[in-house]
C-alpha cells in the first residue's frame, strides 16, 4: 500500500513541473574593464655631486675641466611602463656656474656640457647638453625596473679655464606611454 | 532582447574609457652638481734668473760707482685667477753683496731697484727697495690694484731704476736679490 502511494505522488509532481520548464530565459551581464597605458617612476630623483670640476696641480691644464669628474658617473632610477609602445627620452641640461652669472672673460668658461644616456629595458635614449631640448625618443616597451642614467663626453665650450663657483645642471628622463587609439 | 541591449551598452562605453586614461607620462630627474674652487696660477718666469752682469763703471767720471743698468723684463706667461677680486703683491729684495764684512765709509754693498708687475689690474703692482749702504732693510713689499674679473694674462715683471745707496762706490763681489710675485684673493692680501 505504501509503495503505491509514493508512485502516485511522483507522477503528480512531475506533471505539475512540466509547464514551468518550457518558459526558461537566460540573462547575461557582460563585465568589461580597461587598463590605460601608463608609465611611472617609483624612484624619480637622485643627485650626482661631482665635487671639484677643475684639474688641480700646476700642469698646463690646471684650472680647466677635469672630464673624469663627470664622465662615467651614473645613477639608477626605478620605473615602469605597462604598454608595449611606451617610449623614453632624456634631456641633458648643462652645468652652469650659479655664483658667477655674467659673461666670463676670454679664456674662461662658466658652463660644462655633457652627454646623458638613459638605459631601460635594453633601450638607450641619449641627449647632449650642447643643444637645448630633449633627445630623440626611443621605444622602451613594457618594463619594470632600472632606468640607469650615465654621463659622458663632458667638455667646456672653449676648453678654457673654469670660473670658480658652484655649478648645477640636471638630467630629465621622460617615460611616455603610447596613446591608445579609440576603437 | 535583453541580452542584445546589454551588449550594445558595453560597446558604447569603451571608447570613452580609452580616451580618458591613455597618456600618463612619467618624469624623473638626476641633479648634477659640482664646484670649482678659487685658483690662481703664475706662469714660469722667463727668463730667470736675471743676470745684470757688471754693475759698476770701470772707467770714466763715475768709475767704481753704479753704471746705467738697462731695464730688465721677466714674463710670467699664462698667469690666471679664475675668480673676481684678485691682486698682485710684489716683494722685492735689493741686490746685496754676499760678502758679510762691514762696509767702509763711501762704499755700498747694496743696489736698490724698482720692481713693477704689469698687465693684471688697471695699474701696476710696484715697489722700490730701500736698502742701506750696508745692505740693511733690503726688502719692501706692495700690493697692486684689484682685478675685478677672472683673468688670464702674461704678466710682465720689469726691474728698473737701479741705484746704489747715496750713490756710493760699490764694493766688489757677487750680489744677489730676489723678486717674489704673489697672485691671489684681495681679502688675503694677495697670498
Amino acid at each position: 500500500m505504501k509503495t503505491s502511494f509514493l508512485a502516485v505522488a511522483a507522477v503528480l509532481a512531475a506533471t505539475a513541473a512540466l509547464p514551468a520548464a518550457a518558459q526558461n530565459a537566460t540573462g547575461t551581464v557582460a563585465v568589461n574593464g580597461s587598463v590605460a597605458d601608463r608609465c611611472q617612476f617609483t624612484l624619480p630623483s637622485d643627485v650626482i655631486n661631482a665635487g671639484e670640476l677643475s684639474q688641480q696641480g700646476a700642469g698646463s691644464n690646471a684650472g680647466k675641466l677635469d672630464p673624469s669628474k663627470l664622465d662615467g658617473q651614473s645613477r639608477t632610477l626605478q620605473g615602469w611602463c605597462n604598454g608595449t609602445a611606451a617610449t623614453m627620452s632624456v634631456e641633458a641640461q648643462r652645468l652652469v656656474n650659479t655664483t658667477f652669472t655674467t659673461t666670463p672673460p676670454t679664456g674662461f668658461d662658466r658652463v660644462v656640457n655633457y652627454d646623458a644616456t638613459a638605459t631601460a629595458n635594453s633601450a638607450n635614449a641619449t641627449d647632449t647638453s650642447v643643444t637645448d631640448g630633449a633627445g630623440t625618443s626611443v621605444p622602451v616597451g613594457m618594463f619594470t625596473g632600472d632606468v640607469k642614467v650615465t654621463l659622458s663626453n663632458s667638455s667646456s665650450p672653449t676648453a678654457g679655464l673654469l670660473v670658480a663657483g658652484d655649478y648645477s645642471g640636471q638630467v630629465l628622463v621622460t617615460l611616455t606611454p603610447a596613446v591608445t587609439p579609440a576603437p | 532582447m535583453k541580452r542584445l541591449a546589454l551588449t550594445l551598452l558595453a560597446t558604447m562605453a569603451l571608447p570613452g574609457i580609452a580616451h580618458a586614461q591613455a597618456t600618463d607620462t612619467a618624469s624623473a630627474d638626476v641633479g648634477v652638481a659640482g664646484s670649482v674652487a678659487k685658483l690662481c696660477m703664475l706662469g714660469t718666469p722667463t727668463p730667470a734668473p736675471v743676470d745684470l752682469g757688471q754693475m759698476a763703471n770701470t772707467s770714466g767720471t763715475r768709475v767704481g760707482k753704479i753704471a746705467a743698468i738697462s731695464d730688465r723684463t721677466v714674463t710670467l706667461p699664462g698667469s690666471f685667477c679664475n675668480f673676481a677680486g684678485s691682486a698682485i703683491t710684489v716683494t722685492a729684495t735689493a741686490l746685496v753683496a754676499d760678502d758679510a764684512s762691514p762696509v767702509e765709509p763711501g762704499f755700498a754693498k747694496a743696489v736698490n731697484y724698482t720692481a713693477a708687475v704689469t698687465n693684471w689690474a688697471p695699474g701696476p703692482a710696484a715697489v722700490t727697495t730701500n736698502a742701506t749702504a750696508a745692505g740693511g732693510s733690503p726688502t719692501n713689499s706692495a700690493t697692486g690694484p684689484t682685478q675685478p674679473a677672472p683673468k688670464v694674462a702674461d704678466l710682465d715683471v720689469t726691474l728698473s731704476n737701479f741705484t746704489a745707496p747715496s750713490d756710493n762706490l760699490l764694493t766688489a763681489g757677487a750680489y744677489s736679490g730676489l723678486v717674489v710675485v704673489k697672485l691671489g684673493p684681495v681679502a688675503s692680501g694677495g697670498d
